[in-house]
């Protein structure tokens, strides 16, 4: 949690740190190692297992479950400390039924609906925090610029002559330069895209990296 | 001492396109949400570095084997020959700048050149 205040000292950030925070808390330990870190700061998962008590809506209801699954034998007492979790965290969780065999049953279902509900719930959790982290940052209206300032890719081809007489015309120049932007910028369009493939393959974080652009630099070589 | 100058030379070159690649890297990081390491950002200056420099090379091969002294747009549009999507690319901005000017840039090259090539560049622009 620590990583929330990590350099960025934005207050909607950090609100959305804290709201991130607290409704991951409410998720049982066990969660975060069924869930792989898919999020592009793996960072945020390392945080300490902060298990607060969770709400229980009615003890009378689970102390009735209890008694009535002892009276069960020893069977349903075995899966008893399991099935105390769902019925405690879901308000309306089905009352203590009268057919304990049955809801002995129903109550293994219900645990697996629980999973599921609460890795559901996570989903739009993450994708909310990256939404938020998207509109925390400035939007983007400043002036496009070259990759490459005019004056310097003119002294770069300078440089690559052989013939020191040889010139170039302005419009000939301007030409280069709309082609070497393209260069640049098609890189980092393909270098993204090695990215995702990559994210989509294996656990990495979301830095383009030098393997991306080992792997697009023939083709985009050959391209161009 | 003049190799040592020379590589000196490429050396700030090198350093000032990094420089530039860098802040163009930084706003399209910002802008389109994604990060880069500075490794990233060094391998991409000697791939672009390189890339000038046949670039450069090619240019001067075209604009000799038309018997030119200086590299023209056509030249240039010569560098785009495999890649239809760049051509397109190239051209609409060769017709923005040529738009821009008002007067192609044939009449600079015309005080200069034979009147083959002002009918070759006559061709192109169509």
């Amino acid at each position: 949690m620590g990583n929330c205040w990590r350099g960025v000292l934005d207050l909607d950030h950090v609100t959305a740190c804290l709201q991130h925070r607290h409704t991951r808390s409410t998720i049982p330990t066990p969660r975060s190692y069924i869930m792989p870190p898919r999020v592009a700061k793996p960072v945020q998962r390392k945080g300490p297992a902060f298990k607060p008590p969770r709400p229980i809506k009615s003890p009378a209801q689970t102390a009735n479950t209890t008694t009535t699954n002892r009276a069960s034998g020893a069977n349903a007492a075995r899966s008893a400390p399991a099935n105390k979790k769902p019925t405690a965290a879901r308000p309306k969780a089905q009352p203590a039924t009268t057919i304990i065999s049955s809801g002995d049953e129903d109550e293994g279902e219900s645990e697996d609906e629980d999973i599921l509900s609460l890795s559901d719930r996570d989903e739009p959790m993450d994708d909310a925090s990256d939404e938020e982290e998207q509109r925390a940052l400035p939007p983007p209206d400043m002036p496009r610029r070259d990759p490459i300032t005019p004056g310097l890719l003119a002294l770069l081809l300078q440089q690559g002559f052989d013939d020191p007489k040889i010139g170039i015309q302005r419009g000939a120049m301007l030409l280069v330069e709309e082609y070497m932007r393209l260069f640049v910028k098609e890189a980092v369009a393909r270098a993204r895209y090695e990215r995702n493939v990559a994210k989509k393959s294996g656990v990495t974080d979301g830095f383009l990296q030098v393997e991306d652009l080992e792997k697009l630099t023939p083709q985009l070589v050959l391209d161009f | 001492m003049a190799t040592n100058a020379a590589e000196e030379r490429e050396e700030e070159l090198k350093s000032a396109l990094w420089y530039s690649i860098g802040q163009y890297i930084d706003e399209e990081t910002i802008e389109q949400n994604i990060n880069t390491t500075p490794q990233f950002i060094g391998a991409l200056t000697e791939l672009v570095y390189s890339q000038i420099e046949n670039t450069s090379r090619d240019l001067e091969t075209f604009a000799k084997h038309a018997g030119r002294k200086q590299i023209t747009m056509d030249d240039v549009m010569l560098l785009s020959r495999r890649n239809e999507g760049l051509e397109t690319l190239l051209r609409q901005k060769m017709d923005e700048i040529i738009a821009s000017d008002g007067r192609p840039p044939a009449v600079e090259k015309k005080a200069k050149g034979r009147p083959a090539k002002g009918k070759g560049k006559a061709k192109a622009k169509q």
